[in-house]
Parts: C-alpha cells; structure tokens; sequence
C-alpha cells in the first residue's frame, strides 16, 4: 500500500511536472510485467500486446484494453474490427473542468519508437458499440487490430469485470489476455 | 499503481481544481458557497478535500425496485458513497464501481456493513431501474440505484457544486454522457469532505473508507 504521505508527494511532485510525465509517459514509462506476454506476428515489428481484458456489461456498450508494446520504429493502430459488434470505435476520456467525456480518437492511436501504447481506464480504451449480446464475465472477445505498418494482430480479450490489478500493482494469479500467435 | 494511473489521477485532480476554481469565479461574491478543491494540502486523508463540504442531497428519487428512496434519510448513520454515471458508460463509471465493490469486499465486514453505496443516474432515458439493478449487480447487488426525472436529476447535480451533464453524439442512436467523473464520500454527518476522482486507487479508497467508519471524519 502506497503511504498517504507518499502518495501525496508523488502527486503534487508529478502535478508540478506534469510536462515531464507526459514526455516520460510517451517515452514508454517503467512498465515491467513482462512475464505474461505472447510474441505476436508483426514479426517484422516485433510487437507484443498484453494485458487484453473486455469489460463486462448488461447492456449494448463496453470497452476494451490492452498494451502494445514496441521495440521498434513508430506505428500507428488504425482500426480495429470484433466479433461481438460491427461497431468499434477507438476513444480517449478527457476531462475538462470537473467533467469527463469521452471522445473518438481521429486517425487511431499512435504506437511510439521503442515504446508502448497503453489503453487503460481514465485515458484510451475501444469503444464497443451495439453489441449484439451483453458480454458476461468468462467470455473471450476476438479483436483484429490493424497497424498503419505491422498489419494486421489478432488479439483474444477475456471479459472481466474490472481491471483486476485496479490500483493494485502485481496482484498474482491473473488471467491475462494476450495476443494469439498467427502468421 | 502505474505510471500511466497515477498520471491519471493527478490530470484528474488538477482539472477538477480548475474547473471548480473556474466555477469560483463565475459565482462573484458566492464564492464562499462554491466548491473548490485544496491541492497538495498535507491531509491524513487519500481522497481529495472539497470545501465547503457538500451536503448530502435531501433528495427523494426512485430506487431500483421501483420504490421512493431519499438519499439524506434513508442512508442516515451510514458512510455513504456517492456517485452519479449511467450505465452505458464504458470506462470511468464501471471502473469507480469495481474498484469500490472490490475494496468493500476486503475490509471486515462489520466495516463494510456501515457503507452504502448510492449511485444516481444522469441517463434517465435508458437507465430503467431494471437496467440499473443489472449492471450494479455486476459489482455488488448491495449497491443502491436511483433515477428520476431529468429536472430533479439537475437539481441535485447543482446542489453538489456539479455542472449539469451534456451528451456527445456517437452515432446510429448512441451517445456518451459527460458528467462529474469523481466519487463523493459521506461520513455519519452528512456531510462529503472528500471526493475521488478518476484513476484514484483501491488502496486510496480502502484506507478512507475504513477511517471513515471507525474513526469518522477529522481534519486529520
């Protein structure tokens, strides 16, 4: 557990850098849960996607996350398609004032030079729209994401009903997504 | 807590801050009656401090089984956690509820028993009391939902220092609503000291909650 005091400082000290942050954020950050990931195709990109989980929902709308990771020269994800709806959109949650709205991200998300991209809750996530059946907790959803360069990655998101690791780093014992291995 | 969350959560704090310092300075000589938020105070608290402290809405709407519900009465003596969202809501919505149901089912139950949980939408339009009580049960089927009709829904949302919410067209019928992304805690005196926005933790929320029922609230 993070002390107060510690978590205090750490956000003022961060609030008063938060140019710095950005930049480091975008730089790929300190990421190092590694051991769950899966080489993917986009061989010659060399990607990994990890970290893939759909939320569950009772109705028509839900979102889905994971994290790129790219050791390699800048990209771009420029659709996705899934086999739970037609509709998939790519969005961000900005918060202006005291108020957050959600967006659609124009041109897709970009993947940084020896980096990641990370989607998780509060800042990117794929939008599902019109789903054709409420996703419940144990279902998979297959995703098909396609890169600006490395093509195309397919992707198997298990449906949950939150982020497990919500704020708590290193929990053990989870099922991670991760990306199939293709051709 | 990664660097990405926590880069979350101080985007949230420093965008509430301003968007309640900017609400201070529309209110000319009301200021003293206006939200605001304090950063970096020293706090013995992880939420975030508002002052004046928010008055628990003495509000009577509709609760999922169908029944009237005043949220100042009926959660008298009880921490209480507000938060108003919708169901359709992908991303902060879902993700304060989870964190809060998880957080509830680790502490003691004889703490966890003096918390409820109230959540009021700001989608009357599609969240049915029936549509409500589904998507809560995902999380805790002690959780509390309400609605109501629109104008009442406004009022509370004004009552709580809270811009009303707007809507953001997606297509083919769809659309996001964009509201308040932060949850106000209530200590037994009906009164919300502290409110937590998007991307703050569990840890943060399990260390308030249980400070809040066993010690209640304090500066310090």
């Amino acid at each position: 557990m993070i002390s107060t005091r510690s978590w205090r400082f750490r956000a003022l000290a961060a609030l008063l850098v938060v140019p710095v942050l950005i930049a480091a954020a975008a730089c790929g950050g300190d990421d190092d849960d590694t051991n769950d990931t899966t080489t993917t195709p986009g061989a010659a990109a060399g990607f990994q996607v990890v970290d893939a989980w759909a939320r569950a929902t009772t109705n028509d709308v839900s979102a889905v996350y994971f994290t790129v990771k790219n050791p390699g020269t800048a990209d771009r994800l420029v659709s996705i398609t899934a086999d739970v709806t037609e509709n998939v959109q790519m969005h961000e949650v900005v918060t202006e004032g005291a108020t957050s709205k959600m967006q659609e991200v124009a041109g897709g998300f970009e993947v940084p030079a020896n980096g990641e991209l990370v989607l998780s809750a509060g800042g990117y996530h794929i939008m599902l729209l019109d789903l054709k059946e409420p996703l419940k907790p144990g279902d998979d959803v297959h995703l098909e994401l396609t890169f600006e360069h490395a093509g195309v990655i397919p992707l198997t998101a298990p449906v949950q009903a939150g982020e497990a690791t919500g704020g708590m780093d290193d929990m053990p014992g989870m099922d991670h997504g991760s990306a199939t291995a293709g051709h | 807590m990664n660097a990405n969350r926590r880069l979350v959560v101080v985007v949230a704090l420093f965008a509430i801050f301003a968007g309640l310092a900017a609400a201070a300075c529309s209110g000319g000589d009301d200021d003293d009656d206006v939200p605001h938020i304090e950063l970096g105070a020293p706090s013995a608290w992880q939420g975030v401090r508002v002052r004046p402290s928010l008055e628990k809405p003495d509000v009577t709407l509709t609760d999922t089984s169908g029944q009237p519900y005043n949220i100042r009465t009926e959660t008298e003596g009880y921490v209480t956690l507000l938060y108003l969202g919708y169901t359709h809501c992908p991303d902060v919505c879902p993700t304060h509820m989870f964190d809060i149901a998880t957080v509830l089912k680790g502490l003691d139950p004889a703490v966890a028993d003096k918390v409820k949980v109230v959540f009021v939408t700001t989608d009357p339009d599609r969240d049915t009391p029936e549509a409500i009580r589904q998507w809560l049960d995902l999380f805790d089927t002690d959780f509390i939902g309400l609605t109501g009709p629109q104008d009442v829904l406004d009022g509370v949302e004004a009552s709580l220092g809270m811009q009303n919410t707007t809507k953001t067209d997606l297509g083919g019928g769809n659309y996001a609503v964009n509201h308040a992304a932060y949850v106000m805690a209530y200590g037994t005196d009906d009164l919300s000291h502290l409110v937590y926005p998007a991307g703050i933790t569990q840890d943060a929320y399990a260390h308030d909650i249980e400070k809040l029922v066993t010690k209640g609230w304090s500066e310090e």
